[in-house]
């Protein structure tokens, strides 16, 4: 690796750099209205170059948020270039045009090119994740009838809401007549929109600081040094190829075979310091339900960020700079038309959950050279929409029930938490209670439920909601159909589930996705999350970590005998009847 | 009236004696005793006494700066401690947030689901529900329910037990019920209730705050019963007591009731004592910038007030901590700090740390990485005859060889790599000052910076440079300004209401309700110590934010009773606050009161002000001359540089860089475009000049 300037400079540009992003995600996830976004932190934030190519990003939004920003600044410059039209200085674009790097519509972009000296050198973007886009149904999960990209909201294809500094009115007089919640969404746009400035202002700052081409040279620096760090760690792998398959529900309830039961394949393929990623054999899209995944957005960044994840683990590396770099080693190929590359107008708002899945089939391929980097099968999520009308104005809550780790090497999974490419938050209890017409009942952990390995699978959370009003309510998730894969021995990860119980006492099992139905005051939802798979032979985890888990309520005494042959008497091992079951 | 500050720090634990009326000042140093860290108090303290033939019976306070309960924490030592909570919600603080410290990690731990605070068996749920917007009781407390859980408790062996029920901070009496039942059936245990420990919403981060309070409680508890003790037994009658991370201190008595009143104590006196020292010099915009072997922590004093941080950003060991504390942001960036290339080949500075031992390769203990020291060493910059008044020594070639070794690996001069180790070191620490001004709205150029803690000096003026700070305050000791900020708090006590009101919808009676009752419990507090109300001083704030955002400003509450012109005044400060901070302030939008807040402080006496000794001189400071290795526009040259003693400086005279300046417990850099005199109080102010 030739170095263009000394390593001194490089590593001041990129701790600058790295600050500048985490200034422009801390004011916008403060400044910020909705939920989804200040608490879920579902938001991104990033630097780019002139071409669009990553330099930074934010450290605590979201990564499938500040991933594909580089997706959208391309094609906010071809959108441009094709109109005739040019980049101007004070020009604010908003877009979220889902085959142009936004992956799906509710995640809308505001981007500033930056000028230096008169001259293009960068973007400074923020991308969030919006409440309601003007879909057919209030909010923008859970919208899984749409049937092509133009039922699933308004489409902002590089539009300037500021024209070379001029406010454009009339693209916010829509928005407002087009969205529901537009207070909050509108709040939120204007958020992201300071944060982007703030961004901007620092990077031409920094820009004019070292000069631009000190500034480039460091750039190109930190670019090849991402790069040499993942194609050292690709290098380490035995050459050969690698394959996976998982299956996502899709539709389980559809009379249409086509719409249930996908599959997911991923072959990884390992070539010197190189790495193809092909996922021919996934199933072709589905041309009128919104869970295809676009190529660029969703199935590019959920590769690099498992790959990433496994190779890299920030445990093992610390930070390391996210660049564009990053991603030059990986190349990834997906047959057109599939659910991994989509064609327009495919509807994609629902993309979220199979592109988790997605990760979790690289990982799965990746498991077979790396068995010490990598969990067990993970439990995929799930999204739930509420939203109901106050004096003619819509309220809207999104949640996401979060899924849980499979185990890993010398570790148990991970209980209760988002999974791979997702990292949000929940939202408190005591927030959720005090703004909404909503009453938690349970959130806790599945007692007695959890996935025998050496190292167990990730408990997963039970949710319980009852609703003090009529309201409107969908489901966007995966995971009720099919299991998380067991590794190396360990079982089955345990399946997702979601039941409305009415105040009679009866009840529905619902898929794992519903779209917008009324639901009324005295319905209670309850949510049962997934368990992740476990990780070798059950029989062979400690005694002491099975009796653990009987004292804190996970296993019982008979589960422990039947499933880890550990025998417990009075709270305590029995070793010599612990040996002779698991010799026998 | 006569004072000692001890501050325990992870090496040392300072000393700072103060006689107001005599204004005499003498300090003293011993090492940490880690086992039993009042060991190493008392030891100082009895041989700060003869030193100085001081009667210690005559000594009326001892203020003392604790790491135990922070100690406890980072190390996963503290009790076996069981919880109480709410059918249905055994989890929240093993579930938290649903989200992962890494995004990008398979292998990571959680840090509560890897280190529960409380275990799992160990937490009983009874039934039982307040529920919001008022706080009224949906379901009635289980107190059989209660009683049993308990008995299971006691049986189990639990230590401490934390009572934690959802939106008790709307209404404790369920957790307040509890509490008594669980006294009863465990008497001697510690119980705490979440409400207690800090009454604001968001049920992770409040009943984590309180499994805190259980794990360290019953160790703060025997630390502060033994201390106390051992004062007595030396035939002391002084007041003890205790600083606290809201930069105020409290009576034993308090801190063994809210123990997690002291996670922060070291780092808060620290704050604390930079601020002293610029206001001495008449400075009330201050950064605090103190830097020690393994990290550098920084303060930002505005206007003469510490910085408070908001509740969402404050943690420890990776655990969320619900409690008004001062804004101290703590980087790995010290003296230790090990420079080094990683797997892609960047150059690199900490977090790892060389620590004491074996300590950077200078210190000659067996060291092997480069380090900040050794660099130090390497420029010229730190010499054996002046490290700790050469009572130790340094290996300078032991330095140079590792610096060589790291420059080769870079290819670069040892006297780049050397240079480019301090840079990088900086650069970072000018990052997180940056995160904690700039990015606020705060325009760090207006401000002086306070170079404190034993390596401050040697890196505040190049820091301040990158940030354009024009000027850099030294204070008399640097070393041990914690234990001097130790001298100059007050008594300081807060107490929180939840309010969730609408600027469209205020309850005025709640507000001045809420106010006045805290008012009142502070003033019963008070009276405990002693303090009369008259001697009480009050303020009050409110955490606001825009109709749905999640996170709060805290702005001053006007004085008196709040009426229509109050609440509008309230409004402002709300709207300037956000201006303030973002750039930007939504005033069409309705507001939301969060949380009322509610601060009382009672003075204590104070250190006097500091002198600088007289007599001194430039000719009989003048110690060598050295040469040093600096980079000025851009450029890497060695300039012939003159020592001085620091003791023997003269008052008011301008003297211009290269310099160093040397005294016992720490060595002051002045870069070649800076200048610096020994100001009247006895610290020195290093002046910037213009970027050339």
């Amino acid at each position: 690796m030739t170095q263009r300037i000394d390593a001194v400079t490089a590593a001041v540009i990129q701790g600058a750099l790295d600050n500048i992003a985490i200034e422009m995600g801390h004011k916008l996830m403060r400044m910020s209205y909705s939920s989804i976004i200040r608490e879920s932190e579902d938001f991104g934030a990033a630097l780019t170059d002139e071409t669009g190519r990553q330099l930074c990003e934010c450290t605590f939004s979201t990564p499938l948020q500040s991933g594909p920003i580089p997706g959208y600044i391309r094609n906010i410059i071809e959108v441009t270039k094709a109109r005739g039209d040019e980049l101007r200085e004070g020009d604010v674009i908003m877009h979220n045009d889902p085959y142009g790097g936004a992956s799906h519509g509710p995640d809308v972009a505001f981007a500033i090119p930056v000028f230096a000296h008169g001259k293009l050198v960068g973007f400074s973007a923020t991308t969030a994740h919006h409440l309601d886009i003007g879909a057919q149904t209030p909010g923008s999960c859970g919208i899984v009838e749409a049937v092509d990209t133009y039922s699933e909201g308004l489409q902002f294809k590089a539009i300037k809401v500021y024209d070379a500094g001029r406010r454009n009115d009339a693209v916010w007089y829509m928005l407002n007549a087009n969205i529901r919640a537009p207070h909050l969404v509108v709040g939120d746009m204007e958020a992201q929109i300071k944060a982007a400035r703030i961004g901007a202002e620092r990077y031409k700052i920094l820009i004019e600081k070292y000069g631009e081409e000190t500034f480039r040279a460091a750039c190109e620096d930190l670019m090849d040094y991402s790069e040499k760090l993942m194609r050292d760690a690709i290098a380490e792998l035995p050459d050969g190829e690698y394959s996976a398959t998982t299956y996502i529900d899709g539709y389980m309830d559809d009379f249409d075979p086509g719409r249930r039961a996908l599959p997911i394949c991923a072959t990884v393929k390992i070539e010197g310091d190189k790495m193809i990623v092909d996922l021919t054999g996934t199933a072709k899209q589905v041309d009128d339900r919104p869970i295809n995944m676009p190529f660029v957005g969703t199935t590019d960044c959920a590769v690099w960020l498992t790959v990433r994840s496994i190779l890299l683990d920030a445990v093992d590396y610390g930070a390391i700079p996210q660049n564009a770099g990053l991603t030059r080693a990986i190349e990834i190929v997906a047959p057109k038309g599939c659910l991994a590359n989509p064609t327009f107008p495919a509807p994609v708002i629902a993309r979220f959950c199979p592109g988790n899945q997605l990760a979790d089939t690289v990982m799965k391929a990746l498991a077979q050279i790396v068995p010490e980097k990598v969990s067990a099968g993970i439990g995929n999520l799930r999204i739930v929409a509420l939203s109901g009308l106050e004096q003619s104005n819509h309220w809207v809550h999104m949640e996401i029930m979060e899924g849980a780790y499979g185990g890993r090497f010398g570790k148990d999974g991970m209980d209760a938490v988002d999974t791979l490419y997702a990292n949000t938050r929940n939202n408190p209890i005591e927030d959720i209670e005090s703004h909404i017409p909503v009453r938690c009942d349970r959130y806790e952990l599945h007692d007695n439920r959890c996935v025998p390995g050496k190292w167990r699978g990730g408990v997963g959370a039970v949710r319980e909601f009852t609703f003090l009003s009529d309201a409107g309510f969908s489901i966007e998730g995966e995971g009720h159909g099919f299991k998380p894969w067991g590794f190396d021995g360990g079982a089955e990860g345990m399946t997702a589930s979601m039941t409305l119980v009415y105040p009679d006492g009866s009840s529905a099992d619902l898929p794992s996705k519903v779209p917008y139905f009324k639901v009324h005051a005295g319905e209670r939802l309850v949510c049962e999350g997934p368990c992740g798979g476990g990780y070798g032979d059950a029989r062979e985890r400690a005694p002491e970590a099975v009796l653990a888990d009987v004292l804190d309520g996970l296993l019982t005494p008979e589960m422990a005998y039947v499933d880890y042959g550990v025998v417990i008497r009075n709270g305590a091992v029995d070793a010599a009847a612990t040996a002779e079951a698991r010799a026998a | 009236m006569k004072m000692i500050g001890v501050d325990v720090g992870g090496t040392f634990t300072d000393f700072v004696y103060s006689d107001m009326e005599s204004g005499t000042l003498a300090i003293h140093k011993v090492s940490t005793t880690p086992a039993d860290p009042s060991k190493g108090v008392m030891q100082g303290i009895v041989e700060l006494c003869q030193q100085n033939a001081i009667d210690p019976s005559e000594i009326a306070y001892v203020l003392h700066g604790t790491t135990t309960a922070t100690n406890a924490v980072l190390e996963g030592k503290g009790a076996v401690c069981g919880m109480i909570t709410n059918d249905g919600f055994r989890d929240i603080i093993h579930i938290g947030r649903h989200q992962r410290p890494e995004h990008y990690s398979i292998r990571q731990d959680i840090p509560w689901q890897a280190r529960p605070l409380i275990r799992r068996q160990h937490r009983k749920t009874v039934p039982g529900r307040i529920v919001p917007p008022t706080g009224e009781e949906l379901v009635p407390l289980d107190e059989e329910a209660v009683r049993e859980a308990a008995r299971e408790l006691a049986a189990e062996g639990v230590e401490a037990v934390a009572i934690c029920f959802l939106f008790s901070f709307l209404n404790p009496a369920h957790e307040n019920r509890a509490k008594e039942i669980v006294e009863e059936e465990m008497p001697g245990v510690f119980v705490t209730t979440s409400s207690f420990i800090s009454p604001q919403f968001r049920e992770f981060e409040r009943f984590t705050t309180a499994g805190l309070a259980t794990f360290i409680g019953p160790k703060v508890d025997r630390y502060i019963a033994h201390l106390d003790a051992a004062l007595r037994d030396l035939g002391m009658t002084a007041e003890l007591r205790i600083m606290a991370s809201n930069g105020g201190v409290a009576t034993p008595k308090m801190v063994v009731e809210k123990p997690a009143l002291t996670l922060q104590s070291g780092l808060a006196a620290g704050v604390l004592g930079g601020g002293w020292i610029g206001a001495q010099d008449g400075r009330d915009r201050l950064i605090t910038f103190d830097i020690g072997g393994t990290s550098a922590d920084i303060g930002i004093i505005v206007d003469g007030k510490v910085t408070e941080t908001d509740a969402r950003s404050t943690s420890i060991a990776g655990f969320p901590l619900l409690m008004p504390m001062l804004d101290i942001h703590t980087i790995g960036a010290g003296g230790g700090s090990i420079a080094h290339q990683d797997r892609g080949g960047a150059f690199r500075v900490g977090p790892q740390s060389a620590g004491a031992e074996p300590g950077p390769a200078a210190y000659g203990r067996g060291g092997t990485e480069p380090t900040v020291t050794d660099a130090n060493v390497v420029l010229g910059r730190l010499a054996p005859q002046d490290f700790l008044g050469g009572e130790m020594g340094l290996d300078v070639e032991a330095s140079k060889k590792v610096i060589a070794d790291l420059a080769e690996r870079l290819k670069l001069s040892p006297e780049e790599a050397a240079e480019g180790v301090l840079t990088i070191l900086n650069a970072n620490m000018a990052n997180a000052i940056r995160s904690r001004t700039v990015q606020k709205g705060i325009d760090p150029r207006g401000f002086a910076l306070v170079a404190m803690g034993g390596a401050g000096p040697l890196h505040g003026a190049e820091v301040a440079r990158m940030l354009s700070i024009p000027e850099i305050l030294v204070p008399p000791f640097p070393g041990i300004t914690s234990a001097m900020g130790l001298l100059t708090t007050d008594l300081k006590y807060d107490l929180t209401r939840t309010q969730f009101q609408l600027s469209t919808d205020v309850d005025l009676n709640r507000i001045n309700g809420d106010l006045d009752r805290m008012e009142a419990m502070l003033t019963t507090q008070f009276a405990e110590d002693h303090i009369p109300p008259e001697a009480i001083s009050f303020s009050r704030m409110a955490d606001m934010r825009y109709q749905g955002q999640g996170y709060e400003l805290t702005v001053e509450v006007p004085a008196g009773l709040i009426d229509a012109n109050a609440l509008e005044t309230l409004w402002e400060n709300f709207h300037a606050a956000h201006a303030a901070e973002y750039g930007h302030a939504f005033r069409t939008n309705p507001i939301e009161i969060v949380n009322l807040r509610t601060i009382a402080r009672a003075t204590l006496p104070k250190l006097g002000a500091l002198s600088a000794p007289a007599g001194g001189s430039r000719d009989t400071a003048f110690e060598r001359k050295v040469q040093t290795v600096f980079r000025l526009g851009g450029k890497l040259e060695s300039f012939e540089t003159s020592v001085y003693a620091r003791a023997k400086l003269p008052v008011d005279e301008e003297i211009s860089g290269p310099a160093i300046i040397t005294q016992k417990d720490s060595t002051t850099v002045v870069p070649p475009d800076a200048s610096f005199r020994q100001l009247p109080s006895g610290s020195l102010l290093i002046t910037l000049g213009e970027v050339k």
